[in-house]
């Protein structure tokens, strides 16, 4: 047997005390030799035979509830020896969408198998799927049957592609011990998510099994409403350029057809004009050798565009304070912060987006007002640039996202980078989001938030961009200005584009939150391509759910650079032991028991005490 | 029968009963001696009448009396021998049958420097009658018994049989358990001749077996009497605090507050008295509760009563 907390045990000298007790109490009845003891028969006395009896079993239970206690703290279990000596084998296998063309299943589902039939005599094998998360759907079993069949029944998903979850599940299983990890997959570069690595226990081999090259494939990347048109953006991942027929539907209606000539390796816009409608549209298009999943992509048309905007800048004069906001966001109207006194909530209202750019004069009331605006469904994007005050920030988020905005030191200028690429801002750049890199940040802000998510990350590790829920708002924070003043973020490509994402993600607080990535699902909403509706507490709203786009593109890695980014970490087995310790003694819950067994021996106590 | 009353005038010859003083004595003859003749010299004082053992009348010498009996004086002036003849004189066979089992060696804590066990008061009783009985010319014998016979004199009347007796009362020592019925069954059925049985014990046996082995003395042609020995701490328990009462023959112990067992340990030995008082009287048999812290002379005059009517 072995102890978690083995320290605790120290708590069952405690039971020397009741001992010690039992050992100075001292009888103080003087004794008498009687002759007619015999008459005493009947009376209320006690047999000293059953009081000494009672004492020792009551000492017993003392001295019993003591050490049951000590050695529950200190969790005791029974280590699995077995699990000690066998090595396992670890068959992860690639389930994303990229992996779903027919060909690359049998593939995958092959060398899967071969893996199982390799594993040394003796060693345990488990299997793991992946794609946006990992499952176990075999647990280490020495039952190569089972290994079999649970290959054989792999079945790709929609997901994207993050071997880092792969590593994670896999890792967790070895507990101390050695082996491999086998990992099935066809390399996709997206696969490893914005400089993400893997650390596995050291001990434990890494092994690449290529699952090939994706065939030629068709995907719609992406849909869009552009005024009274829909734009269908179509993928060609083969050499050969092709031919495409796009179907468009709105809320199941046939509404039109575009025929465009997509060349090899790259993309086309396929138009559907004169549609004017709200609802679900959903454009597809037949490729029956390539990835099924990306052949149809959905949104959801109205009230996608961001509409007018308010810009709360010192003067309220855009061409003077936000001159690059102006230009680069359509239908924005600007006030001074200082006349808030005359705001109403009618006047906040009808403006789906607030941009705070500086918080000069804004006082109690206006700060109340914006914070209403938030909580009731708006959004606020707040650039955290020279003309605004942490505190008042910090007030206007109020309890639903206690927020810091402090002034940084800056010794050298920052960059900043996405630290979600799957983030509605970031998702439309593509593999343009690089170019946001190219920002140089020579002053920025501190900021910091409960209920905040760092989207984007400075070099220097600080958050760059922040995700705020407030109430049944939304709002971004940006830890500096946007108008060239504090970095040259407003002269870069990319600013429009951020800017445009930012609008449209914050504004129209029924729609936002409409489209989803696969991986990235709320709650009561289905991991798989289509429509649903998403219930919440401010009422319901139809979504659509569309796959990564990034699984579409055969954007492939070596090996060699696949295994440069898993790291053996040195103390991992040790660490992966007392993990592995740890969930034996979960599962065992010895501890659960003694506990049981103590409150037993203090309620029996209390009763044998009772006893006279 | 009713017994008589002591006398409730203090006398001095009374102190000689004591038990607190003859406890002081040295020998178990002396003590004996001190008791008899002082509550001899306590009768002559007596009102009472009719436990005299005072001689009679004359009677002429006849080879083999014993010379201590011839008066000197009458055979000065007769020159011939003459032998006193006492009114009590009889031939009549005592047996002393002493309880020496382990619960007769109790001594209470307010006897502890004065006074005696329950053993040292029956052996002082049983010496002080077998001094009495062999003064008035009885044959006494001794059976000592705890859960069987472990000393047996026959009755004599040879002389130095009182002394061997004394010696024997001296020599015993408290057994172990308590077995009253069998060795009174044993010594009924080995008595050669009836005559007067005198018990000695505390009578902590059961009631039934030991009322049975009694009766087995009548059924063979003897008188009875019993005395029964308590120590007052087994008569009033007066016991105050908690205490562990430990049997003195079982070993066993229990631990009792008296106050709250006083009231049932009191009834219990009343009842057990009582039984005894009334079987043994509707038997026939003499019976006398003794305490001893009380003078011997209640217990002598209970013999000479039932000495009285054995022929």
């Amino acid at each position: 047997m072995s102890f978690l907390a083995p320290l605790f045990l120290v708590g069952a000298l405690a039971a020397a005390v009741p001992l010690v007790l039992h050992l100075l109490k001292r009888h103080t009845e003087p004794r008498v030799r009687f002759a007619a003891v015999f008459l005493l028969e009947g009376a209320p006395v006690e047999h000293t035979a059953r009081r000494r009896l009672r004492e020792l079993v009551l000492l017993a239970l003392r001295v019993g509830a003591l050490v049951l206690l000590a050695l529950a703290f200190a969790r005791p279990l029974f280590r699995s020896t077995a699990a000690a000596r066998a090595t396992l084998t670890v068959v992860a296998v690639d389930t994303s969408l990229s992996m779903s063309a027919p060909a690359t299943v049998s593939r995958a589902r092959a060398l899967g198998l071969d893996a199982v039939r390799t594993a040394s005599a003796g060693d345990d094998v488990a299997v793991v799927t992946f794609s946006d998360r990992a499952d176990v759907i075999l647990k280490p079993t020495g039952d190569r049957g089972a290994a079999t069949t649970a290959v054989e029944a792999v079945t790709p998903g929609f997901g994207s592609t993050r071997y880092a979850a792969a590593f994670a599940a896999a890792g967790e299983l070895f507990s101390g011990r050695t082996g491999a990890i086998v990992v099935i997959t066809d390399l996709q570069a997206s696969g490893w998510d914005g400089g993400d690595h893997a650390a596995v226990p050291q001990g434990v081999r890494v092994e690449v099994q290529d699952a090939g090259v994706p065939p030629p494939n068709l995907s719609i990347d992406a849909l869009r409403s552009d005024g009274d048109r829909i734009v269908a953006t179509i993928r060609n991942t083969g050499d050969r350029a092709r031919e495409v027929r796009a179907r468009l539907t709105v809320d199941g209606r046939r509404t039109g057809e575009s025929t465009v000539l997509v060349e090899g390796h790259g993309t086309a816009d396929a138009m559907f004009t004169n549609v004017r409608a709200t609802g679900v549209a959903a454009a597809s298009l037949d490729d029956p050798s390539g990835i099924p999943g990306d052949n149809t992509r959905y949104a959801l048309l109205g009230g996608n565009a961001p509409g007018s905007m308010l810009v709360i800048t010192a003067t309220g004069d855009l061409d003077k304070d936000a001159w690059y906001v102006r230009h680069a966001l359509a239908g924005v109207r600007g006030v001074a912060a200082a006349d808030n006194a005359r705001w109403t909530e009618d006047d906040l209202n009808r403006y789906p987006l607030i941009i705070l750019l500086s918080t000069r004069g804004l006082e109690r009331r206006g700060r109340e007002k914006i914070a209403a605006f938030l909580g009731a469904g708006g959004g606020l994007l707040i650039a955290a640039g020279p003309d605004v005050d942490g505190e008042i920030v910090a007030d206007v988020l109020g309890p639903w996202a206690p927020l810091e905005v402090r002034a940084a030191n800056v010794q050298n200028a920052l960059t900043l980078a996405p630290a979600d690429v799957r983030h509605p801002i970031f998702r439309s750049f593509g593999g343009a989001v690089a170019s946001l890199g190219l920002v140089q940040f020579r002053a920025v802000a501190h900021i910091a938030g409960r209920s905040c998510q760092a989207i984007a990350r400075f070099a220097s590790g600080d958050s760059a961009v922040l995700d705020c829920e407030a109430g049944e708002g939304r709002a971004i924070v940006v830890a500096s200005d946007l108008n060239n003043r504090w970095n040259d973020f407003a002269v870069h490509a990319s600013f429009v584009p951020f800017l445009d994402q930012t609008a449209r993600y914050l504004s129209n607080g029924a729609t936002r939150g409409s489209e989803y990535v696969v991986g990235d699902v709320p709650a009561g909403v289905p991991a798989a391509p289509g429509v649903s509706t998403l219930k919440t507490a401010a009422g319901s709203r139809r979504v659509v759910v569309n796959v990564d786009a990034r699984e579409s593109a055969i954007d492939r890695m070596s090996a060699a650079v696949f295994q440069a980014a898993v790291t053996p970490l040195k103390d991992a087995a040790a660490r992966d032991l007392r993990v592995g310790i740890a969930e034996q003694e979960n599962r065992q819950h010895l501890w659960q028991y003694l506990l049981a067994a103590m409150v037993l021996a203090v309620m029996t106590e209390g009763v044998v005490a009772r006893l006279a | 029968m009713a017994w008589p009353e002591r006398s409730r005038r203090p006398a001095p010859v009374r102190q000689f009963l004591d038990p607190a003083v003859v406890a002081r004595l040295g020998t178990l003859e002396l003590k004996a001696r001190t008791v008899v003749e002082g509550f001899i010299s306590g009768l002559h004082r007596s009102p009472f009448k009719g436990f005299s053992v005072e001689f009679a009348e004359y009677r002429q010498y006849i080879h083999g009396d014993d010379l201590s009996t011839i008066d000197w004086k009458v055979y000065a002036r007769s020159d011939r021998p003459f032998v006193k003849k006492f009114e009590e004189e009889t031939n009549v066979h005592c047996q002393l049958i002493v309880d020496v089992s382990g619960s007769m060696a109790y001594k209470s804590s307010a006897n502890a420097s004065l006074g005696m066990s329950k053993f040292e008061y029956a052996a002082c009783l049983a010496a002080s009658l077998g001094y009495l009985m062999n003064r008035q010319r009885d044959a006494v014998g001794l059976t000592a018994f705890s859960d069987r016979i472990v000393d047996a004199l026959p009755s004599s009347t040879r002389p130095g049989h009182l002394h061997s007796l004394l010696i024997s009362l001296d020599r015993l020592r408290v057994g172990s358990r308590t077995n009253v019925a069998k060795p009174l069954h044993q010594v009924a059925d080995s008595m050669a001749k009836h005559g007067l049985v005198v018990l000695i014990s505390d009578l902590l046996d059961d009631p039934d077996a030991v009322i049975r082995g009694l009766k087995h003395f009548q059924y063979r042609g003897s008188d009875v009497l019993v005395f029964q020995v308590l120590d007052p701490d087994e008569l009033e328990f007066p016991f105050e605090r908690a205490t562990l009462f430990e049997d003195l023959e079982t070993g066993d112990e229990v631990v009792a507050v008296p106050g709250a067992v006083r009231e049932h340990y009191l009834k219990r030995i009343v009842e057990l008295i009582e039984r005894y008082r009334r079987e043994l009287g509707a038997a026939g048999i003499d019976y006398q509760l003794l305490n001893t812290s009380e003078p011997l002379d209640i217990a002598l005059l209970a013999y000479l009563s039932t000495r009285s009517r054995t022929a």
